[in-house]
Formats: C-alpha cells, sequence, structure tokens
C-alpha cells in the first residue's frame, strides 16, 4: 500500500511482461525480414556485376574457357530447394511439440545443405586454373559468387546445428521456437539467394 | 517575437541527475547514452575532417603548391576529408540524433535490438582508426569516390583500409537502418497512428529504407575494390576485361541515395525547429512526411548524372529527367517550412537562426543541383569547383547547419541544461557569413573552369581563392564556439527544466536528461505533435507536466519503476 501511496501509476506487472515479449517477438520477425531484404542487395549487386562484364565481354564464356556444366549444379539446386520445404515442414513440427519429426527434417535440411555446399566446392575447384596467366573474368566472377554464397550457406549451416543440438536437448518447444523459426528464414535466403545465382549463372 | 535563452514560463527549473562521463567510455545498451557515443564521436571526426579542410585552404592560398609539393600528399589531403566528413562525422552523427530521439519521440523505453545498437556503434570507432591508420602505411588518394584505376592502381596500402573501415561503417548503418524501422514500425505508443509520428521520425525512417536498401550495394563493390587490391582479380581493369565504369556505377547507385542519407534527417530537425520556435503548426504535414518517401524512392533512380560525361549519350536524358524531378519533394519541404513560419510567432533562438540559415543555404544548394542535373550544364561544370560549392551548400548549408540547429534545440533535452543564447547567435554570424565566404566564390571560380581536386590552379583564380580560404578559416575557427558552448553549459548552462521551449512531442515529457527507461509508464501524445497555439497544446502541457514530469524529479519515485521492469529494456529484441 506504501507503495502504492507514493507512486501514481498503476503497474500490472504480469500484463506488461507479457505485452513486452509479444513486442520483441515482434521486433524479431521484422528485424530478420528487414535483414533479408537488405543483404539480398548483395546478391543483386554481385548479379549485376556479372550481367555487366558479361555486357562489356565480345563472347561470353570468352574464347578458350568451357561453358559452365549445368547437370551437377542443377542437382545440387533441386536439393537445396527440397530443403527449404523441409526446413519449413521442422519449424511446422516444432510448432506442434513433434519433436521427433523435426530433428529428422531439420538433419535432413543439414545434409542436402552440406552436399550442396560439396557441389559447389568441386565446381569451384574443378573450374580452369587461371593462376598462371591473366585473370579470366568469366572464371573470377563464378568463383565470386559461388564462394560468396557459399559463405553464407556455412556459416547459416553452423547456426542450425547449433539449433539442432539445443533442439535434441528439448530447448523447443511449441511455445518457444525463435530460434528455429530465425534458422528456418535464414535457411529460406539462402535458398532464395542461390536461386538469383542460379539463374544469372546457368540459365541466362 | 521574443529571444529565449531562459526556460520558458510554466516549466519548474528542476533538473535532474545525469549519467557520469564513465558510462559514455563504456558499453551500454541505453538508446540515450549510445545516442551521445555517437555525436560525440562523430564531433572527434568532425575537428579532424576540419582540420584537414583546413590544410587544403592553406595550400590554396597561392596559385603554385606550396608546402604539399608533393602532389600525392594534396590527394590524399582531400580524399580523407571527403571521406571523414561524409562517413565519420555526417552519418553517425545523424545516427546519434536518431538514437537519441527516436525512442523519445514515440515515448518507447529503448531502440527495438538495444544489443544490436550498441554493437552497431562500436563498429565505428574500430572503421575509424582503421581510416586514420592507413596514413601510416601509405593513405589513400583516390578521392572519397575512390574511381579505379587511382584507387586500384596508384593508390598505395592505405587505400585497402580504406576499403575494409568503409565496410565496417556499412555494416553498423545497415543494423542501425533495421533497428531504426523496427523501432518506428513497432513501438510507437498506443494512439499515435503514422500521420501523427513527429517528422523527425519519418525523415530516419526514410533515411533508413534508403540505407537498408542501398548499402548492401556499397558492400558489393568494397568486395570487388578490396579483392582487384589484394587477390589479383580485374574487375575494374579494362585491359584485363574489367570496366572502370562498373565501380562508379555500382558506387553511385549506393552514393546518390547515401546524399539523401546524409540530408533527410537535417530535413526532419528542421521541421522539428521551426514548428517548435514559430509557435505554429507544420504546415503541409503530410507533404512533408511523404515527401521524404519519395525522396527516398526516386533516389534509387539518379545515380547517373554523376557519370554525365562517362555515360552513353542515350541514357543521360532519362537519368537528367529524374534527377530534375527529385526537386519536386524537396520543393514541397522547402514551401511547406516557408508556410510554417510564415505568420508565426518566431523565436529568434540559435535553433531557429540555423534552420532559417538552413533554408537559405539549402535552396541554393538546391538550384545549383538542378543546374548540375542538366545535362549541357554538367559537362560544362564536370569536376570544376561549382560541384564542390553545390555539395557543401547541400551538406554544410543544409545538413551541418541542421545539427547545429538540433544541437541547440535539444542540448537542453540530453543535459538539462542550456547553452548560452547569445554565443550561439554569434556562432551562427559567423558560421553563416564565413560559410557563404568559402563557398559562394567557389560556384564563380567553378563556372570560369577551376578545377577541383588539384593543388595548383591558374593564377587569375588567386584573389578568389584568398577570400575562400579566409572565409574557410573563419569558418573552421567558429566551430569551436558551439563546441565551447557545449561544454560551458555543462557547469554554467542554466537549468533547463524538462520542456524549455513547450514543445508538444513525447521528447519533452520527461525529465532532462530523462532518466535510463525515459519514462514513467507510457505517455500519451498529443493528438497533433505540432498542434501549437490552440487551447488543448496549453492545457496537454500542463498535464503532462503534473502527471508525468513532476513525479519523476522524485529521486525515489524516479528509481521505482525500473526497479520494477525486469530488464535493462524490457522490449528488446534481443
Amino acid at each position: 500500500m506504501q507503495r502504492s501511496n507514493e507512486f501514481p501509476f498503476e503497474f500490472d506487472r504480469e500484463r506488461q511482461q507479457q505485452r513486452q515479449a509479444e513486442i520483441a517477438l515482434k521486433n524479431k520477425r521484422m528485424g530478420i525480414n528487414l535483414f533479408q531484404i537488405s543483404w539480398i542487395m548483395a546478391f543483386v549487386c554481385l548479379s549485376v556485376v556479372n550481367l555487366v562484364m558479361r555486357g562489356n565481354a565480345p563472347s561470353w564464356p570468352p574464347p578458350g574457357t568451357p561453358p559452365l556444366d549445368p547437370v551437377l549444379p542443377t542437382i545440387a539446386t533441386l536439393g537445396l530447394i527440397a530443403s527449404m520445404v523441409l526446413a519449413r515442414r521442422a519449424f511446422l513440427a516444432i510448432q506442434t511439440d513433434k519433436l521427433s519429426a523435426f530433428l529428422v527434417q531439420w538433419r535432413a535440411v543439414l545434409g542436402l545443405g552440406a552436399l550442396f555446399v560439396a557441389v559447389m566446392i568441386y565446381e569451384w575447384i574443378t573450374l580452369t586454373p587461371t593462376l598462371d596467366g591473366p585473370p579470366n573474368q568469366f572464371n573470377t566472377i563464378f568463383r565470386l559468387m559461388t564462394a560468396f554464397h557459399s559463405l553464407h550457406a556455412i556459416a547459416i549451416g553452423v547456426y542450425l546445428i547449433w539449433v539442432l543440438r539445443r533442439a535434441a536437448q528439448g530447448v523447443y518447444r511449441h511455445a518457444d521456437f525463435w530460434d528455429i523459426e530465425a534458422g528456418s528464414k535464414l535457411w529460406y535466403f539462402v535458398v532464395i539467394a542461390w536461386l538469383l545465382f542460379y539463374a544469372v549463372l546457368y540459365i541466362i | 517575437m521574443a529571444s529565449i535563452s531562459v526556460p520558458l514560463g510554466g516549466v519548474g527549473a528542476t533538473t535532474a541527475p545525469r549519467p557520469k562521463l564513465s558510462e559514455y567510455l563504456r558499453w551500454s545498451v541505453d538508446h540515450k547514452i549510445i545516442g551521445v557515443q555517437y555525436i560525440a564521436t562523430s564531433l572527434f571526426f568532425f575537428i579532424i575532417g576540419g582540420a584537414l579542410a583546413m590544410l587544403i585552404r592553406a595550400e590554396l592560398l597561392t596559385p603554385a603548391q606550396d608546402f604539399m609539393v608533393d602532389g600525392a600528399a594534396y590527394n590524399t589531403l582531400f580524399t580523407m576529408h571527403g571521406t571523414i566528413m561524409i562517413f565519420l562525422w555526417i552519418v553517425p552523427v545523424l545516427a546519434g540524433f536518431g538514437n537519441y530521439f527516436v525512442p523519445l519521440m514515440l515515448g518507447a523505453k529503448d531502440m527495438a535490438f538495444p544489443w544490436l545498437n550498441a554493437f552497431a556503434f562500436w563498429l565505428i570507432p574500430p572503421a575509424g582508426l582503421l581510416m586514420l591508420l592507413g596514413w601510416f602505411i601509405g593513405p589513400a588518394e583516390a578521392g572519397w569516390t575512390s574511381y579505379p584505376p587511382l584507387s586500384t592502381h596508384f593508390s598505395p596500402d592505405g587505400q585497402t583500409l580504406w576499403a575494409i573501415s568503409l565496410h565496417l561503417l556499412g555494416v553498423a548503418s545497415i543494423l542501425g537502418g533495421i533497428n531504426f524501422i523496427v523501432t518506428i514500425r513497432n513501438m510507437r505508443p498506443e494512439g499515435m497512428k503514422y500521420f501523427q509520428m513527429p517528422l523527425f521520425i519519418w525523415a530516419v525512417l526514410a533515411q533508413s529504407v534508403i540505407v537498408v536498401l542501398a548499402t548492401p550495394f556499397l558492400a558489393g563493390a568494397l568486395t570487388l575494390l578490396i579483392l582487384d587490391r589484394v587477390a589479383g582479380t580485374a574487375f575494374f581493369t579494362p585491359s584485363q576485361g574489367g570496366d572502370v565504369l562498373l565501380w562508379q556505377n555500382i558506387f553511385w547507385f549506393y552514393s546518390h541515395p547515401a546524399v539523401y542519407i546524409m540530408v533527410l534527417p537535417a530535413f526532419g530537425m528542421i521541421s522539428e525547429i521551426l514548428s517548435v520556435h514559430a509557435r505554429k503548426p507544420v504546415f503541409g504535414y503530410r507533404m512533408i512526411a511523404l515527401s521524404s518517401m519519395a525522396i527516398a524512392l526516386v533516389g534509387f533512380t539518379v545515380w547517373a548524372h554523376h557519370m554525365f560525361t562517362s555515360l552513353q549519350p542515350e541514357l543521360r536524358i532519362p537519368f537528367m529527367i529524374t534527377s530534375m524531378i527529385i526537386a519536386v519533394p524537396t520543393g514541397i519541404k522547402v514551401f511547406s517550412w516557408l508556410g510554417t513560419i510564415y505568420g508565426g510567432r518566431i523565436r529568434w533562438t540559435s535553433a531557429m537562426l540555423f534552420a532559417m540559415g538552413f533554408i537559405s543555404m539549402f535552396v541554393i544548394g538546391g538550384i545549383t543541383g538542378v543546374m548540375v542535373a542538366s545535362v549541357p550544364v554538367d559537362i560544362h561544370l564536370h569536376d570544376t569547383y561549382f560541384v564542390v560549392s553545390h555539395f557543401h551548400f547541400v551538406l554544410y548549408g543544409g545538413t551541418v547547419f541542421g545539427v547545429y540547429g538540433a544541437l541547440y534545440h535539444w542540448w537542453p533535452k540530453i543535459t538539462g541544461r542550456m547553452m548560452d543564447e547569445n554565443l550561439g547567435k554569434i556562432h551562427f554570424a559567423l558560421t553563416y557569413l564565413s560559410f557563404l565566404g568559402t563557398f559562394f566564390p567557389q560556384h564563380l571560380v567553378g563556372m570560369q573552369g577551376m578545377p577541383r581536386r588539384v593543388a595548383e590552379y591558374a593564377p587569375e583564380f588567386q584573389a578568389m581563392n584568398i577570400i575562400i580560404s579566409i572565409s574557410g578559416f573563419v569558418l573552421g575557427v567558429s566551430t569551436f564556439l558551439i563546441l565551447y558552448n557545449m561544454v560551458w553549459s555543462l557547469y554554467r548552462g542554466k537549468i533547463a527544466g524538462s520542456n524549455p521551449w513547450r514543445a508538444l512531442t513525447l521528447e519533452w515529457m520527461t525529465t532532462s536528461p530523462p532518466p535510463p527507461y525515459n519514462f514513467v509508464g507510457d505517455p500519451i501524445p498529443f493528438e497533433d505533435p505540432y498542434g501549437y497555439g490552440t487551447e488543448a497544446s496549453r492545457e496537454y502541457l500542463k498535464a503532462m507536466d503534473e502527471r508525468f514530469v513532476a513525479p519523476m524529479l522524485n529521486p525515489a519515485l524516479r528509481k521505482r519503476p525500473d526497479a520494477q521492469l525486469p530488464a535493462p529494456n524490457p522490449s528488446a529484441g534481443d
């Protein structure tokens, strides 16, 4: 009573905390969406660079440089798209407390992601070496784009592994799954960014 | 008309405790501490950048190379001056004001992501340090635009540090931009609709949209530049299949919108100051708010006007048209500001003087902007002192005048003390006159063909350059008046009270300085943040003073609500 006499405002602490938690979650969701919108522009930038370089070149790829073989990257891309679907399903599973289903699908996401990165590393390494001659713009921009994307895939993959370990420990429930939501959204980002690059590198 | 240098009637001349100096020197997630950290850090770099400008003007006192016999040293001077002023002074100081005042104006306890906010700030000191360290390994000397091949083949290793430093500053900007957008979208108080937000918040929102969308492009360009410098790639080397125009396109796709990053918040500051000190509602509130967004969007379509001399001829006209179109929303602002002060009961405070000065200078900068948006004029004036004059009228006559006005306006809220108004007016007079003396003649020598970025010039330009340099020195010295005033006010300034200007926006509905949690409870916004001159506004101010501010001056009560809350920032998302 003494406190309410001194203090002129009523504080419903529980209600306030609940409201703050709601706002915090809303902030996180919007924050990660904005981050995705923002950072995809870096990928757009590299895509534009590729297109400009291609437009400037008399022929693309340059004479003597074999064109990219799309078969293996296309298979890897399909795997990546499948991983996005699985990430979504895993995210839905944890919301209904289906932990085992979540773990299976999340591991599949990681497996497909690892496979994709492995394929891209292979593509990166087996591209015609240019170390002994002048830079080959075709190879340089290919290497830059794929390396840039793979670094993102690896970094976000590490985060997904951390989420997997915590999920296996039973940390997440239907009422508390922000890390998983963030992980799945970041993985969507990896997939969409790659689809942009794939279109530029292999389709256009 | 009245001159105000003491707290206005109706506000108790009481003070609230200030944070200790040590709190500003360490990691803090309090947006107000971070805001002051931004402002103080940027002021430090402002002095460094200003000192470099003084050296440039000293060199240009005579047509010959005097104390900079090595042309590369002069290149370094203008490179570092431009880079520091843009990326380490203007951008961070505006972020500082945004950090301090956006949550307060929204009635929020903090930014949406306080930890991220602190992290973004703490990227700036190392970035600045890297930039300065370049001096010891061969500084950057390709201009702030760093066009290849100057930046790839003819600049020493400091250019690489320059690029890394800008990378860090870009990351800080992006994180800050995301934080502002989320804060503005999600943390408005109940009852505050978008078109009831203060115009400074609209300006920060528009600025943040640009930051979030454009800055990653700069990151891409910087990555390519670094790879060209250290990894043997040749993205910008034509002899090996690269393209120097590629850099220009990507760089300006960021850097022209960046001009609006650097000026939009100043527009917001001016809108606040004019309305409060003219005691009149903002004329055309919605048009000012929406014109900020229009500038942000149209700003993405004008970048190639910086490249008229190197652009394919068929692309010049479209970019000329879009560049001229952007004068429309800008003109809407100017006419709205004039409508706001027209017929007002103007208080000729230092803040108001700088706001008025802003309008006059910015109009000149805007008109010359339309001139150089015109292809034939631009081709004639390209790379002359006319361009130097144009962007200094925009960024100094515009943004820096806006920042000075904002400092005089909001300093009482930040510190609880008033700056000396007489000294402020002397500062304004000196700044205004010396600014004109420094930059207006540059139009003339530019039109006569004096090139920029060259330490030597034709002897016929010397008389004008002497005037420019002497004015520049006065301008440099005048800066110390406000710095002195700020420090003086901390110890000797009159106590400001919570709302010395009798303003209606929420940052004034708490003590000066505000407590760590800003407000006791949730403050109630007035229906019109600029509804001055009405009985309802007077009653609102009285009620807010009694209900919100007065209890917070009781030390026991001031601490109580904080102790009840669970975390440093209860609405923190991270």
